[in-house]
């Protein structure tokens, strides 16, 4: 078996599919990109080159300054509130046993399961001023007039909440599954030591959870930059642009304003700063890795 | 031995995965490239056809029509959906396949239709926005004016469609920018149409204090509120409006005394609470169901709307109560009760690169044969046509078709395209989100102008 996998006409014909995948499917279109972010491209006709004109509108676009900043704050929301409840629930759910485990597992997982379109359609009923939900409830609770959740003040709270509570169950299941990874001896001798729930959470879960949280906080990050078909459904960016995030301000400038070297530049600026997060997040995760083996 | 047997079978098993890969491609490159000869045979075809038609009357054809009317049970998608099915019965050899989208959908499947092959048939908007990138790129086939001389079409309606002289579509409706409102509502209430937009102010009042929304406006989409901006400058510039826009788009600068009059009566109006809590965010079905469902004495929209008059879906109590006004007059503003914000904006044309060309503008040409598009429009109540409809009149037309019908009649002149589709798509685009900025409040005036003046440099 070793000589089979030194075999090079093997390894090359076991390589050669993935590599062309790369090379059509992702490396040609970013270099596709990067030519038309220097060009006044409008998806029609001929495409002429405009040097770093569309880099230059970029820096003085306070859209795109926007949408980097909503793209934060969710990134943000997702490590601060999203994320350490998902390891709370976990670890919870982790210690139900039995039927009530599998079932509130399903529970959380349920808005994973459901399609994007439905989720804002069925958010932009909830917050509806005139018959949503929420304003039906803080009727009831005596609130009096209508409560416009979808303002251009309030909207990017509201729309923060939707994907925090959306993605919740996905990073939930990573964390449930990591905790289920770990030995439970570790657990009972910990009990024989006498260790509460919290001393064993904190002492025995999280440190062991590190590799698992490591991989999550890398993807929320990634999706949080990432954000689309939500944003695209339940606001499209509005009202003025308040909850406008990249990916969503990048397909209006391309499709929309017929600006697609513009487009193409954010798409450009857009992989820089993914490429920057991944590698800014893994150096900050390396480095504690690095500094307890020392 | 066997390892070496194992290295050969894999390499050999990869190798044919990829050949098989690569056979699939030939075989689709063979059939694109018959596909590719198909229409020059077809175009030959065609040839013949003029020639001798009775030769290849039975050669199947097929007609992709693009539209932007998914809804082809009710107004206007019903109406083109019964002139395929005409055309298909009385034409057995043609099949025409329909694709249709919603507006913002359709616009930007468009542009990748645009880059990489268009259908046969689309429907477009004879706006600067819309219209100036598409002919710059030449997807579009030109068709001969002259042979509409007989279609009755309104003078100036072709105006749009035209670059350099030459005719790339045709429109089909004549849009008119209206109140809708319920009548019934009103009597009861004891509530006037209004004459000036200070009464038009004072009646939201009385509306908002019964606990009913005054008006119900989708500002989610930008675009409905951009129309009614244009309804107000109409009222505030008169016929100079076309001609201040035009300069303001050219100049990028927004600064016109008129333009910003308008902007500050649009502010007050959202201020004064005249629209639905949330129309900022809020879409065209939802808006639209606010005023159907009587939660909304009025709907701000156009005279395709007008198809609420007959569309039974919607209570009979609303329904056939549904009138319309239009935009009141501002006090010292230029324009008359009659000056009205209208435009011939949506229509159809066939593409350049079209297989099958000859026929798709063979179909073109009788959707809009008088007794078409045009008749069966106004028999289904979705506003004034772009082409001559007073044949068509039966005695019976509803109120709403009617009252549209005298308000035309009694224009004493019309704006031609609303502001938003008078600049570049860039400026479309920023106008249509700015919009929702200064009527909110957010954005103050003088910002909100200089904003969309800087997308059109």
């Amino acid at each position: 078996m070793k000589k089979l996998y030194s075999n090079k006409p093997v390894i090359f014909s076991l390589v050669l599919p993935g590599i062309l995948v790369f090379l059509f499917a992702v490396l040609a279109p970013i270099c596709l990109s990067v030519y038309y972010g220097f060009t006044d491209y409008t998806g029609m006709g001929e495409a002429h080159l405009v040097g770093f004109e569309n880099y230059a509108n970029l820096v003085h676009d306070s859209a795109f300054g926007r949408s980097l900043r909503n793209s934060l704050l969710l990134a943000v929301g997702f490590i601060c509130i999203q994320h350490p409840l998902a390891i709370l629930v976990a670890a919870v759910l982790d210690k139900l046993q039995g039927k009530a485990e599998g079932v509130f597992r399903c529970i959380y997982f349920i808005p994973n399961v459901i399609s994007v379109a439905v989720i804002a359609y069925l958010w932009k009923f909830i917050y509806n001023p005139d018959f949503g939900l929420l304003n039906n409830i803080a009727k009831a609770f005596g609130h009096p007039g209508k409560i416009n959740w979808l303002s251009q003040q309030n909207a990017i709270w509201s729309v923060l909440i939707v994907l925090i509570w959306h993605g919740f169950g996905w990073g939930m299941l990573i964390y449930y599954t990591g905790i289920k990874n770990i030995d439970p001896v570790l657990y009972e001798a910990a009990s024989i030591d006498g260790a509460d729930w919290w001393t064993t959470f904190f002492r025995i879960t999280l440190p062991l959870m590190k590799p698992v949280i490591q991989i999550n906080v890398t993807m929320a990050v990634i999706s949080a930059l990432k954000q689309m078909e939500t944003v695209y459904l339940l606001t499209n960016g509005g009202p003025n642009n308040s909850t406008q995030f990249a990916a969503n301000y990048l397909y209006q400038q391309a499709f929309k304003a017929f600006k697609y070297g513009y487009g193409n530049a954010i798409g450009v600026v857009f992989i820089i700063i993914c490429v920057l997060a991944t590698v800014a997040l893994n150096h900050i995760f390396r480095d504690k890795q690095e500094q307890r083996e020392k | 031995m066997k390892k070496k047997m194992l290295a050969t079978l894999l390499t050999a098993a990869m190798t044919a995965s990829v050949l098989t890969g690569c056979g699939g491609s030939a075989q689709e490159s063979a059939s694109n490239a018959a596909n590719d000869e198909a229409p020059a045979k077809t175009q030959t075809a065609d040839a013949e056809e003029n020639e001798t038609p009775a030769e290849s009357a039975d050669e199947a054809v097929t007609l992709k029509l693009f539209s932007n009317l998914p809804d082809r049970k009710n107004g206007q998608g019903l109406v083109e959906q019964m002139i395929i099915d005409e055309y298909m019965a009385a034409n057995p050899n043609v099949s025409i396949e329909v694709e249709a989208l919603d507006e913002e959908a359709y616009k930007t499947k468009f542009k990748a239709y645009a880059m990489d092959g268009m259908p046969d048939l689309v429907s477009i908007w004879g706006q600067p926005s819309f219209l100036d990138e598409v002919l710059d790129a030449g997807v579009l086939a030109e068709l001969n004016e002259d042979d509409y001389a007989e279609y009755g079409f309104i003078p100036g309606s072709l105006d749009g469609f035209k670059k350099d002289e030459k005719l790339y579509g045709l429109p089909r409706n004549t849009d008119i920018m209206l109140f809708y409102y319920n009548q019934k509502m009103f009597d009861d209430n004891g509530w006037k149409v209004p004459a000036t937009t200070d009464e038009l102010l004072s009646l939201c009042g009385d509306i908002q204090a019964a606990g009913i929304t005054p008006v119900a406006m989708d500002g989610g989409d930008g675009w409905p509120m951009a129309c009614f901006l244009t309804d107000i400058m109409v009222k505030v510039a008169g016929i100079e409006y076309a001609d201040i826009v035009s300069n303001a788009v050219a100049t990028g600068d927004f600064t016109a005394p008129e333009i910003k009059q308008a902007t500050q009566i649009l502010v007050n109006f959202a201020d004064a609470g005249m629209f639905q809590v949330g129309y900022d965010s809020q879409d065209y079905g939802t808006t639209m169901n606010l005023f159907t469902n009587g939660q909304a004495a009025m709907y701000c929209m156009g005279s395709w709307d007008a198809s609420m008059a007959l569309n039974e879906d919607i209570a009979p109590e609303i329904r056939d109560n549904i009138r319309a006004f239009t935009m009141p007059v501002v006090d010292g503003g230029k324009g008359g009760a009659n000056d009205i914000a209208a435009w011939n904006g949506g229509g159809y044309a066939v593409s350049a690169n079209s297989a099958v060309k000859d026929e798709a503008i063979k179909f073109l040409n009788y959707m809009y044969q008088p007794d078409k598009l045009s008749k069966y429009g106004w028999e289904n109540g979705v506003g004034m046509s772009a082409q001559d409809q007073t044949a068509y009149l039966t005695g019976n037309e509803t109120e709403l078709q009617k009252q549209i019908m005298e308000i035309l009649k009694n224009a004493t002149s019309v704006s031609g395209t609303p502001i938003n589709d008078c600049g570049p798509s860039a400026f479309k685009t920023a106008i249509e989100s700015e919009i929702q900025g200064v009527s909110n409040g957010s954005t103050p005036v003088e910002d909100f102008l200089a904003a969309i003046g800087a997308a059109c440099k």
